[in-house]
């Protein structure tokens, strides 16, 4: 009895490590980054480039939050991309056509979750892949912006919208940083304080288990996929109002650095922060690459590598934690 | 062409499995050209001695001859060239080609290094001829029933040029008729000299196909006999007859009013027309072979299945379930017998999975309360002592036995009054399923309805209070305290005598 005490004493400190770097995780890889490129780069540093950076991850950040609801229920958005530059466009169209800019936020911000329902309706009833799914409707939204636009940018458009995407507030803090902040907030308090965040997580660790213990898991399944269309249509606004116009292509590859900003965080702990940290990586790789000079066609190269790299530290750190509790 | 030769002799086969030995000295024989039944209750051995035969298990010890010689089989190829063929339950055909192509999977007949179809179709079709079979062997395999999809698996394997064909269950899920169809086929087989080992639960069907059949109990060899010369209920005690070791704590309670009853509960297909009820602080076993429609049933009642007909009546008023979640609301709990696929989340936390039913119990202000999780979660690791060192854990790291406690808190702690407990003891060692009987005591002592289902003979008689007995989506039989014997729940689970 007295090894066993032993062995459990020690197991708990290599958990207490594990603990450790399970909490701090990739925010360790955000600390490292940061003071690798404060040291080798001299404009990282700048209020200037720290102030674009954090503009530039907000977008992808935001659609990162709704990506990760989806993910952790154990579904996969392909679509969220496509629905930035949806919800910019219809934003910035109702302006122009005479909305009032807030009406038309959030005439978008409504729309944008009732297509992620839908997606959520086609995989939960039509039983349809999240990720064929996702990838349909993600043309079909494309479609509908090109025909919306005519494939034209969207502009003149009142100054007050460029709040979003470009204002500061008492001329240090952008406001982007302000919207990223609330709603990770709440993304973090909902999926940690609410019954709803347990129905997520459990849904997405074992559907059948979940259903027997009485969770609605088709509601929950089409409310996450709500709440991917909701952060993306956010996340497009803000772009339109960086962008100061609707940009039918703007979004790119959004959706998909948002996927990777969440597998990068981690899935396994099932936290909203990781996922903003997951951003940050990719946001100063991002930029650390630019600063560096390296050419636009190898970071690609870099970014897809790193995404990969990530995973799978993260995994063998999994599996390296399972082993030394079943010794 | 009845010879007096043997085609394959087992002696002295031993296979053990960590805690338990699922063969213990067992010898076999199988003459060429008959047809021998394997029989025994769940846990007999009839599954381990075929998986030794196929090639899937090693066997630890013991001879195998096959045809007069000495043989090894160490791999199902090596089966397969022995000319073992086996039928499992379950089809092993593929769905979306012809059955020509089933039959000549990966030894098609080639003509300039592709397939010759032609050749193939009709060598199919001769095959099928031969054994007065008219089908078209163009058509894709799922287009027949199971019961032909069974026959053609059968010659598949004869074509293959198998000696010895042993059929696990064969007629468990076909119609009278078609169960017809398939001795007419054995008894061509037959014919042909080959031999068949036959494993059923159906006891009438051994006394009209078999030659000879052999009885296996808790992994021993009990005896060989000529069918002719036993009757049925000598075949059923040679099946049962061992003594009762375990103990099982006792309990004082009094059974009270009725507070669950179930009436026709049928879903047209695994489950028939099913009524019972349960009072509370009683315990009421449901007995029967693996396969009997007992967790099917259970699941219709808990709403995890769509039933076609039935009402369900809590403290004799019907409620409507047609959903699990209906069933929470009805504080029904049902403990399923898959605890990692279908009652825990491997990965979550023990925390998660004790309060992932009554979540709203640990809310303040409809938002979690973590300190109150915590009291609530400690309190029944400590109760229902679970061994692990914090609620934090992920319950993948647990033991079987404390996994399955983890799972008894998360109905305990949604305060259910009548309890479905399927199998809870399966896969956990001897501790631990005696503190899972004290629970179980604990639970009717608070006056909670239980329904346990166990395919353990001991175990349901020590622990029940009532035992119903299922057959075939049926109940066979219902046995009170005082009458409980292994003969009598026996017959009952082979249909009754």
């Amino acid at each position: 009895m007295q090894t066993k005490e032993n062995i459990m004493k020690k197991n708990s400190f290599f958990e207490g490590i594990n603990k450790f770097v399970n909490a701090m995780g990739v925010w360790l890889v955000v600390v490292l980054f940061f003071v690798i490129l404060s040291l080798t780069t001299d404009t990282f540093l700048s209020y200037a480039n720290l102030i674009n950076v954090v503009r530039q991850i907000c977008v992808n950040a935001l659609v990162a939050l709704g990506t990760a609801y989806v993910i952790l229920g154990g579904e996969i958005d392909l679509s969220t991309g496509n629905m930035c530059a949806f919800t910019g466009c219809g934003t910035a169209l109702l302006m122009v056509a005479g909305v009032n800019m807030w009406i038309a936020i959030i005439i978008m911000l409504i729309v944008g979750s009732l297509i992620g329902a839908l997606t959520g309706l086609i995989v939960t009833f039509l039983r349809i892949p999240s990720f064929i799914a996702s990838l349909g409707m993600s043309y079909v939204i494309l479609g509908a912006t090109l025909l919306l636009t005519n494939s034209e940018p969207i502009s003149g458009l009142p100054q007050s919208f460029m709040t979003f995407g470009r204002g500061y507030i008492a001329d240090v803090v952008p406001v982007p940083v302000i919207i990223l902040f609330i709603f990770f907030a709440i993304g973090a308090f909902f999926l940690k304080y609410t019954s709803f965040g347990r129905s997520v997580i459990s849904v997405g660790e074992n559907p059948v288990a979940a259903r027997l213990s009485g969770i609605d898991v088709l509601l929950t399944k089409i409310l996450i996929f709500a709440i991917g269309g909701f952060t993306a249509s956010a996340a497009g606004i803000v772009l339109a109002s960086r962008l100061s116009s609707g940009q039918p292509m703007a979004a790119g590859d959004v959706g998909l650095t948002a996927i990777a900003a969440v597998f990068v965080g981690g899935t396994e702990k099932g936290s909203a922060m990781n996922v903003l940290a997951g951003a940050f990586v990719l946001g100063l790789v991002n930029n650390g690459l630019n600063l560096l000079e390296v050419n636009a066609y190898w970071q690609k190269v870099a970014l897809g590598l790193i995404i990969i790299l990530a995973v799978l530290l993260d995994q063998i750190r999994a599996s390296r934690a399972v082993s030394v509790k079943k010794k | 062409m009845q010879g007096d030769g043997n085609i394959l002799v087992l002696k002295q086969v031993c296979k053990e499995f960590p805690g338990v030995k699922a063969l213990n000295n067992v010898d076999f024989s199988l003459r060429k050209g008959e047809v021998h039944a394997l029989v025994g209750e769940n846990g007999a051995g009839k599954s381990t001695l075929m998986k030794i035969l196929s090639g899937a298990y090693a066997k630890d010890n013991g001879t195998i001859e096959f045809d007069g010689k000495e043989v090894e089989i160490p791999s199902p190829k090596a089966s397969e060239k022995l000319g073992i063929a086996i039928i499992y339950q379950e089809l092993n055909l593929i769905n979306r080609i012809s059955v020509a192509e089933n039959v000549f999977l990966g030894r098609a007949p080639k003509k300039n290094g592709v397939i010759h179809w032609k050749k193939m179709y009709k060598d199919a079709k001769e095959l099928f001829n031969s054994f007065d079979i008219n089908i078209d062997v163009s058509k894709f395999a799922r287009d027949f029933s199971i019961a032909q999809q069974q026959i053609i698996e059968i010659i598949k394997a004869v074509s293959i040029n198998a000696k010895v064909v042993i059929m696990d269950e064969p007629t468990s899920s076909l119609t009278e008729n078609e169960t017809q169809i398939l001795f007419k086929i054995i008894r061509s087989l037959k014919a042909k000299g080959i031999s068949i080992i036959f494993i059923t639960h159906r006891l009438d069907e051994i006394f009209e196909i078999s030659d000879r059949l052999t009885v296996l109990r808790d992994g021993c060899y009990i005896g060989t006999k000529d069918v002719k010369d036993i009757t049925k209920s000598e075949l059923i005690k040679m099946m049962i007859g061992r003594e009762l070791k375990q103990q099982f704590p006792q309990r004082n309670v009094q059974i009270g009013d009725e507070c669950f009853r179930v009436e026709h509960i049928s879903d047209d297909n695994k489950v028939k027309d099913v009524s019972f009820c349960v009072h509370k602080g009683e315990v009421l076993g449901f007995a029967g072979l693996v396969g009997a429609g007992r967790t099917e049933t259970m699941r219709l009642i808990f709403g995890a299945d769509k039933k076609t007909k039935g009402k369900v009546f809590i403290s004799n008023k019907e409620v409507q379930i047609k959903r699990p979640k209906q069933s929470v609301g009805e504080k029904v709990g049902f403990v399923t017998e898959n605890r990692k696929e279908e009652g825990l989340f491997l990965k979550l936390p023990v925390k998660n999975n004790i309060v992932s039913v009554a979540i709203d119990k640990i809310k303040t202000l409809k938002v979690l309360d973590f300190k109150k999780e915590k009291a609530f979660c400690e309190k029944y690791i400590t109760d229902l002592r679970i061994h692990t060192p914090s609620i934090n854990q992920s319950v993948v790291f647990l033991s079987g036995g404390n996994q399955q406690k983890v799972v008894l808190a998360k109905w305990l702690f949604s305060d259910s009054e009548v309890m479905i407990l399927d199998e809870p003891t399966r896969g956990i060692d001897v501790g631990a399923k005696r503190e899972i009987f004290e629970i179980i005591n604990q639970l009717a002592a608070q006056g909670k309805a239980i329904i346990f289902i166990s395919s353990e003979m001991e175990e349901i008689l020590g622990v029940s209070d009532r035992i119903i007995v299922m057959h075939e989506g049926k109940i066979s039989g219902e046995v009170m305290k005082k009458d409980f014997s292994e003969q009598v729940i026996t017959e009952y689970a082979f249909g009754g005598a």
